[in-house]
């Protein structure tokens, strides 16, 4: 008894913050709600409409298409800037204080930033561009096949908490197995495959799955610099979602693709967690 | 550690503890108070709004003109909060049941609101007070209401013109004359403008858009509302059917794609990705870059803010029809001010609502603006010193038999949204009108049908 009234006030703030709303927005997946009028039931028709509804594919299309090239481009980034900033030179502290900063800008500001960069005509990218030679640079946010390509450069900069990560998980790789691996010859690339990855197998994990909710979430920078543009082309899940709720007031609509999307990332993570059976090794296993 | 070193450890921790003190201390007597000293025996009516700068400066005159004299009589105060995001605040706000007692909100707000429930309507107070359809110029009498109810009053209104850059016609006269046109005057159809707009480009050796004699996407804040220059509308509200392939409506879409097709969709993303916003100097009709814009009332006050230099180089007239019959075609909007369901002074946030609609107070707040008024009403004085030159070419559009309001669609977010994306493809030369709109109006209609279907449900 003691341990509960202990317990009480994050039990109290579970239960009001956390349980109680995710409840209701399942029941409201089921309804025609507005916020403005009681939720009216209509069984599974928000899921029929869904289904029905060709932008809803569009973003999931667009959603998929942004996390296939900004996840394995973010890890596999991020992990070579961390091996980098994992060797022994001077100013290290530095550098991973450089590599850690745009993690720190907010949303917002390092869209309006980025905006400003991929600007067509006067931003610093394509004058750099043009600058090179580059007669015809692309259009990046104003053009369609290349609105998705700048939004994944652009989560390429605020790789710094997933470098912070990976480093901790490199140097927490026994120095042992380095000398033994160059005692029988191995090349940097053979080490970096036998030793390196296998020993922060773990780590790179972690940052799958984070990875995917993260990047199947996105939503506060493609609705800043884009708003889902040019026609569409980055329109992403989380957006015509927000869009539902509150712009066209169908919070019912929304609650159902919240909980599409909670099953989707379910879905991948476990998964995720299924296939690292075969890849992931914890030390001590 | 040393007893040295336990010392500065000891010294600067009190230095800190005693510099937080003072700055907690000082925060307390010197720091920021709340704003209004509330009078005691009033009701005090919360009154919501979105403006800033400027604009808030007029609309704080306007109450306090209400406090010291109805305000005063009646012991009613207004006390006037201005806030981010208005409709999203209001929304929440009315959900948990402690709106304001009225609400600043777009005109596009009332259908989406009342459909919803979330407005009271004000038929039986404007009665009270005098206030009926012939207080009003009609459009803005019709803006207001929805499913036959009056939701709210009108605050601030405008309605749309074709500035023109008088010195670039000059500049360019030999161009248009050897076209037949007139470089003294703005164009007075859809034909000559796009004349006018050939004549007027500037193209540079690589391609790129120097100079645009007129683009339909600059600002293209009304776009969505172009097919009335064209005869057509997309709304038909007796039959609650969504008429996007109206040919008048197709006429405009296929005339707004024509320009991107003519200068070329890359070169108009790159023209338009170098202008500034409408606030700042690089604003394109400004710059100048863009001849010509269809822009509201409020434009010559930026104009004259942002660029005096340009005083006596620009005009406005009424912006010209595909068929020339078809004279005075406007769009008209206007901000209103609404009392949300469950506000709890609503006959005292009527009577600052119907303050802020007589002549004078009106008069007042659309000269802060720069805005016409929507009253039947409008002075001679109001006409004769208004900070925009050409104030009468706006009010007699908005007088004019062709003004058009905001179509009243419940769903009009989706309408405005979907319309964004169908433009955008236009542009990009990725759909034709036609088949652009077939499936804007399938889309929609279901959308509208499915809405009006719940609601009918909800009141069985």
């Amino acid at each position: 008894m003691r341990g509960l009234v202990f317990l009480s006030p994050w039990l109290i703030g579970f239960f009001a913050f956390t349980l109680v709303p995710i409840a209701l927005s399942l029941y409201y997946s089921f309804c025609d709600y507005s916020l403005l009028q009681p939720p009216l039931f209509k069984g599974l028709n928000n899921y029929r409409l869904l289904a029905q509804d060709p932008v809803f594919w569009k973003v999931v299309l667009n959603t998929a298409i942004y996390a296939l090239m900004a996840l394995p481009l973010g890890m596999i980034v991020a992990l070579g800037v961390a091996m980098l900033l994992n060797l022994k030179i001077r100013g290290l502290s530095i550098y991973r204080t450089i590599i850690f900063l745009p993690s720190l800008v907010p949303a917002v500001a390092s869209a309006m930033l980025w905006l400003w960069l991929f600007n067509t005509k006067l931003g610093l990218i394509n004058t750099a561009l043009r600058g090179v030679g580059v007669a015809n640079p692309p259009g990046w946010l104003t053009d369609v096949h290349w609105a998705m390509p700048a939004l994944v450069l652009m989560s390429v900069w605020g790789i710094g908490n997933t470098v912070i990560i990976y480093l901790a998980g490199l140097q927490d790789v026994p120095r042992e197995l380095y000398e033994a691996a160059n005692i029988d010859g191995a090349t940097t690339l053979r080490k970096i495959w036998h030793v390196t990855l296998p020993l922060i197998s773990p780590v790179i994990f972690f940052n799958l799955i984070m990875g995917i909710i993260g990047t199947l979430q996105v939503f506060a920078v493609p609705y800043i610099m884009t708003s889902g543009g040019p026609a569409r082309s980055t329109y992403f899940y989380t957006m015509y979602l927000y869009d539902n709720a509150f712009n066209y007031l169908k919070m019912g609509y929304a609650s159902a693709m919240a909980w599409i999307q909670l099953l989707i990332v379910l879905a991948l993570t476990a998964l995720a967690a299924w296939s690292g059976k075969r890849w992931v090794h914890y030390q001590g296993n | 550690m040393s007893s040295f070193g336990t010392g500065i450890l000891s010294g600067t921790k009190h230095l800190v503890v005693a510099a937080l003190v003072a700055s907690g201390l000082g925060l307390l007597v010197f720091g920021p108070r709340a704003g209004d000293k509330l009078p005691k025996n009033c009701v005090i009516v919360d009154y919501w709004e979105k403006w800033t700068g400027d604009e808030e400066t007029g609309m704080r005159q306007i109450v306090d003109d209400f406090n010291s004299t109805v305000g005063n009589e009646k012991h009613i105060y207004v006390r006037y909060l201005s806030t981010s995001a208005i409709e999203q605040k209001t929304l929440v706000s009315i959900a948990a049941g402690v709106p304001p007692d009225v609400a600043g909100l777009y005109n596009q707000n009332i259908p989406q609101f009342s459909a919803l429930d979330s407005l009271e309507p004000l038929d039986d107070l404007a009665a009270e007070h005098g206030i009926t359809a012939k207080t009003y110029k009609k459009v803005f009498w019709d803006e207001c209401h929805y499913d036959s109810h009056l939701y709210g009053l009108v605050s601030t209104a405008f309605d749309l013109a074709l500035y023109y850059n008088k010195e670039i016609f000059r500049r360019c006269a030999p161009e248009l004359e050897s076209r037949g046109l007139d470089p003294q005057h703005a164009p007075r159809t859809i034909a000559e403008l796009d004349a006018y707009a050939k004549a007027l480009d500037r193209i540079d050796p690589s391609g790129q858009i120097v100079l645009a004699g007129y683009l339909p996407t600059e600002p293209g804040w009304f776009i969505n509302y172009t097919c009335i220059w064209f005869g057509g509308s997309w709304w038909n509200g007796a039959r609650q059917k969504f008429t996007f392939t109206d040919p008048g409506v197709v006429r405009a879409y296929q005339w707004i794609q024509s320009y991107s097709r003519r200068l070329g969709p890359k070169a108009v993303a790159e023209f338009q990705s170098g202008f500034g916003t409408i606030d700042s100097p690089q604003n394109p009709f400004l710059a100048p870059t863009v001849a010509m814009v269809q822009q509201g009332t409020f434009f010559a006050h930026l104009i004259n803010h942002l660029k005096p230099s340009m005083d006596g180089q620009w005009g406005a007239a009424p912006f010209p029809s595909y068929d020339p019959k078809l004279r005075d075609v406007t769009y008209c909007n206007c901000d209103v001010l609404v009392i949300p369901r469950g506000a709890k002074h609503k006959s005292e946030a009527f009577e600052f609502i119907a303050f802020v609609n007589r002549q004078d107070e009106m008069e007042k707040l659309a000269n802060y603006h720069c805005k016409i008024s929507p009253l039947a009403k409008v002075s001679e004085g109001f006409l004769a010193h208004h900070n925009n030159p050409y104030i009468r070419v706006f009010d007699n559009l908005a007088a004019s038999p062709n003004a058009h309001p905001t179509e009243l669609v419940p769903i009009l977010p989706e309408v405005n949204d979907e319309l964004i994306n169908f433009i955008q493809r236009l542009q990009l030369q990725q759909v034709t009108p036609e088949e652009g709109l077939r499936q804007v109006q399938t889309r929609l209609q279901q959308k509208y049908d499915q809405f009006m279907e719940d609601q009918r449900e909800r009141r069985r």
